[in-house]
């Protein structure tokens, strides 16, 4: 019984987008979830081009909330700092929270946060730095897309058929390694 | 990814004018694709060819340059004040104020080739974004050195920044110099992040293919990249958002830099173009220094003739020739309203530029920012050759230096009190300046040995979209929008 | 939040301070300056830093000529000096707000302990006036023995300018304050206006018109130096009268 249920990580490496786009699908079409599956490449290929399903991205999100907070900043330096002091500090006729040097600090401020939450966010999403042992094959910088299948045990040989009679290089266990 | 479409067509296409298509392979990169492994190969190669004696005595001549030149001097001006630069009452500020904005004029080109050409979509700038990028880091430390040079009490710099203390002092917002800082450090992280984060996925190739040292160097930067979906996802959504929102920051920062000068109420700097014109300015001074920055990479490491070719000489020459007319534009802007309405103070500055001691810099400057440019980059031919439009590069940036030199210390010199008029003579601020650009060269030397200079996955990613079609008789290159 | 016109101060603290320089009759002789380096303690430049335009003078006499040899005629000395700007330009660029304007005295303050040294305010000084600490300039002895005690010695890498001696103003306000009375005009005086052999520097209250400088200044024949740029200087000059 555990013998079936047990799980194999299949690492499958192709050589070319086609292939590959056609491997997802007679996937899917032989029952494998597309939450089994995992696409690696050393390009970005689109999800459309291998008819994966659409990837969410908390990034725009992030970067959002990071001008907002960049802005709030802004708006403490410009409108509270000036009254901090034990008085207001009086330079020329200008007034204490003068009109275009409140624009030009905001706007660098709105923008500082909204880049410094935009590469946080790439750490975030992606859990970056990740140096455990992670499924990889290095073959994949060199151009080259890996699937990997997450499948039962018994279904093992069907899929690896499969994945072979589609053009796959090579069809192993996946193991984590040290990158 | 192999997929050489030229080869499965077995007749040779020709378009009218009889070029083949050995023609197009041989011109153009992005129809020139070799397998991914072996582009890989020669970025590594490239990268980790042993360094000859030639390189070493460069190498160490610069470091000599900039362990005495600038560091030493900088420590003789910070015990001895500046007294030792060349400044004085009248022209409080020299060549440290020059050098500041020659340098963040050139980072502004690395910004213009990885921002604003990705966001129109010009597929030459593929191969050179990141040479591009270090330029605009590097040129940024150069800019960041020169502007502490100048200050008087240069141990209390962070005075100048917001930051809560038990007096509760907070910076002058009024003060130009105060939105300088918050814009240069604005676009100093921005544009350092927006080198690392396409960096991310090279470095991974570089961990992949390397031992020793230099593996753990890549892994540690790399992050644990593996090129999931979800993480090519975040990462050219982050790119979006950096190319997008980099290109205002990169136009604040100069335009902040241009009102020092324009917010003052001296007579020469009070100008209300000088916005536009310092950030046509700096590109074009940038624009010079990435070309002959990418010459030298083309004619001193191996395989880079593959990755930078002529077409890409050609390409920015011609954006090149486009920003000298602009620049020559907003010149004549700024000149001739002057000259026509300027009070007597302008007409004084406007005759000494010309006709003053130094008036060889201001014809030198329209020489080499107008002439030269617009005399060599109108041929095809010419454009293409990476040594000529170098040379053309090199030019406009002896004529972007001049024209600085003549807004900050030349226009100095002439003010309201007549009695107060003198000629400034630079001091320390010579072998300092010399230090900087030593530094710029030593660190680029630095990087292309530590890092892959060619941004591999954008190049494939670029031959993927590109094809040869025939429409009719003609064979015409097509790109599709893979994006 | 309080506008600058806004702001209320006691009857002894709103003091407006200014000058009057009769033009015509100041003969060059620069008492005024060496009066001005001894009471604020102002460094000696030297023959060569000078020559070059670092003198460090709070006050200069300047003089031009018209005409070329042998027909040379001289124009009337000029002695400038900070004219406490009541629209300085110099304040608004300083980004530590090392100089501000003085809300009780109407003056232009240099705070020289906040002074980071980026030199924009003297830059943007229409009149020039504004000295720089481009070295640490030794006194040789016995010169530290005439040092004036009510005025900080400053040291490389700050700006300074000329204060209208605000140590006497203070000293003066503080001694009527004691006696419980207001500052009588020409009780006190700055250095360069006690220095003057001609009487050619008037100083006192310009906001109160029964003071000689008040009075001197609304004869009607006085400029203001550059006013045309709105900087509102306290100084006014008489010229060709």
């Amino acid at each position: 019984m555990t013998e079936e249920k047990k799980v194999v990580d299949l690492l499958a490496v192709f050589s070319d987008l086609a292939p590959a786009a056609d491997a997802v699908e007679q996937l899917r079409m032989m029952g494998v979830h597309d939450d089994c599956m995992n696409v690696i490449s050393g390009v970005p290929v689109t999800e459309a081009m291998l008819g994966r399903p659409h990837q969410w991205t908390n990034v725009p999100r992030i970067a959002m909330g990071g001008a907002i907070l960049g802005m709030g900043a802004g708006i403490f330096l410009a409108y509270a700092s000036p009254f901090l002091y034990a008085y207001p500090i009086q330079v020329s006729t200008q007034s204490f929270v003068p009109g275009p040097p409140t624009v030009v600090v905001i706007f660098e401020l709105t923008m500082l946060g909204m880049l410094l939450s935009t590469f946080l966010g790439v750490f975030l999403d992606s859990f970056f730095p990740n140096y455990r042992p992670m499924k990889y094959v290095p073959e994949i910088s060199d151009g080259k897309i890996a699937i990997f299948v997450e499948c039962k045990h018994v279904e093992e040989k069907k899929v690896t058929d499969l994945l072979k009679k589609l053009g796959a290089e090579s069809v192993k266990p996946a193991e984590a390694q040290h990158l | 990814m192999a997929h050489d479409k030229k080869h499965t067509d077995q007749h040779a296409h020709t378009d009218h004018s009889g070029h083949s298509e050995e023609h197009f392979r041989e011109k153009h990169l992005m129809l020139d694709p070799l397998p991914r492994g072996q582009m890989n190969d020669m970025v590594m190669e490239s990268m980790l060819e042993k360094p000859t004696w030639k390189w070493w005595l460069v190498f160490g001549f610069l470091a000599f340059v900039v362990v005495y030149f600038l560091f030493y001097q900088w420590g003789i001006l910070i015990t001895k004040g500046q007294g030792q630069a060349g400044v004085m009452r009248g022209d409080y500020w020299g060549i440290f104020l020059v050098n500041t904005v020659f340098w963040i004029g050139i980072s502004h080109a690395g910004t213009f080739i990885s921002a604003i050409l990705r966001v129109f979509r010009a597929e030459f700038r593929r191969p050179f974004t990141r040479a591009a990028e270090l330029m605009t880091t590097f040129g940024l430390v150069q800019a960041g050195f020169s502007i502490f040079m100048h200050m008087g009490r240069v141990w209390v710099f962070y005075w100048l920044m917001p930051y809560p203390n038990q007096r509760m002092l907070w910076p002058n917002l009024h003060s130009p110099l105060t939105w300088d800082l918050l814009a240069i450090t604005t676009y100093l992280l921005s544009s350092t992040m927006y080198l690392f984060l396409p960096l991310i996925p090279d470095v991974a190739m570089a961990r992949d293919r390397s031992t020793g040292w230099r593996k753990n160097l890549y892994k540690v930067l790399a992050l644990g990249f593996r090129g999931t979906e979800g993480e090519w996802t975040h990462l050219r959504n982050a790119m979006n958002i950096f190319a997008f929102a980099i290109i205002p920051v990169m136009f604040s920062v100069h335009t902040i830099v241009s009102w020092d000068f324009a917010a003052a109420t001296r007579p020469g700097w009070s100008s209300t173009i000088f916005g536009p014109y310092f950030i046509v300015g700096a590109l074009h001074s940038g624009m010079g220094a990435a070309v002959v920055v990418l010459a030298v990479i083309r004619g001193t490491m191996k395989h880079m003739d593959y990755f930078v070719r002529g077409e890409h000489f050609d390409a920015i020459g011609k954006l090149m020739l486009i920003i000298s007319m602009a620049w020559a534009y907003f010149f004549f802007n700024d000149y001739m309203v002057q000259w026509y309405g300027g009070d007597k103070w302008t007409q004084q500055l406007l005759h000494f530029h010309e006709a003053g001691p130094l008036g060889w810099m201001w014809f030198g400057m329209l020489f080499t920012n107008i002439v030269i440019p617009w005399a060599i980059l109108w041929n095809p031919k010419w454009r293409a050759n990476p040594w000529l439009v170098g040379f053309v590069g090199i030019a406009i940036n002896v004529g972007m230096w001049f024209e600085r030199y003549i807004i900050i210390p030349v226009s100095a010199t002439i003010n309201r009190m007549p009695f107060t008029w003198r000629m400034y003579t630079p001091g320390i601020e010579v072998p300092m300046g010399i230090g900087t650009v030593a530094f710029f060269i030593l660190l680029y030397m630095a990087a292309s040995k530590l890092i892959p200079l060619i941004p591999v996955w954008e190049v494939q990613e670029g031959q993927m979209a590109h094809e040869l079609k025939k429409f009719g008789r003609e064979t015409v290159v097509s790109v599709s929008e893979l994006e | 939040m309080i506008r600058p016109d806004e702001i209320k101060l006691s009857a002894e603290e709103t003091g407006k301070w200014g000058m009057v320089i009769n033009q015509d009759i100041c003969t060059g002789c620069q008492a005024c300056a060496a009066a001005c380096a001894m009471e604020n303690n102002i460094s000696f430049v030297g023959e060569e830093d000078s020559g070059y335009g670092r003198s460090m003078h709070w006050i200069r006499i300047e003089r031009f000529w018209e005409g070329e040899y042998p027909e040379v005629k001289m124009t009337p000395q000029q002695p400038m000096l900070c004219q406490q700007c009541g629209h300085a330009t110099c304040e608004p660029v300083c980004p530590a707000f090392a100089t501000v304007h003085s809300q009780a005295e109407q003056l232009n303050l240099q705070v020289y302990n906040r002074c980071v040294g980026t030199r924009y305010c003297a830059n943007n000084c229409p009149y020039q006036v504004r000295a720089f600490n481009w070295r640490d300039y030794k006194r040789p002895e016995p010169l530290p023995n005439q040092l004036n005690p009510d005025v900080t010695v400053r040291r490389m890498g700050v700006m300074e300018k000329c204060t209208f001696c605000i140590q006497r103003i203070h000293k003066a306000q503080d001694k009527a304050k004691s006696e419980g009375r207001e500052v009588m005009d020409g009780e006190f005086t700055t250095a360069c206006a006690q220095a003057c052999p001609a009487n050619a520097i008037v100083f006192g209250r310009v906001d109160n018109p029964e003071s000689l400088v008040s009075q001197l200044a609304h004869k009607g024949h006085g400029v203001k130096h550059l006013e045309e740029l709105g900087t509102l200087p306290n100084i006014t000059y008489f010229k060709g009268g």
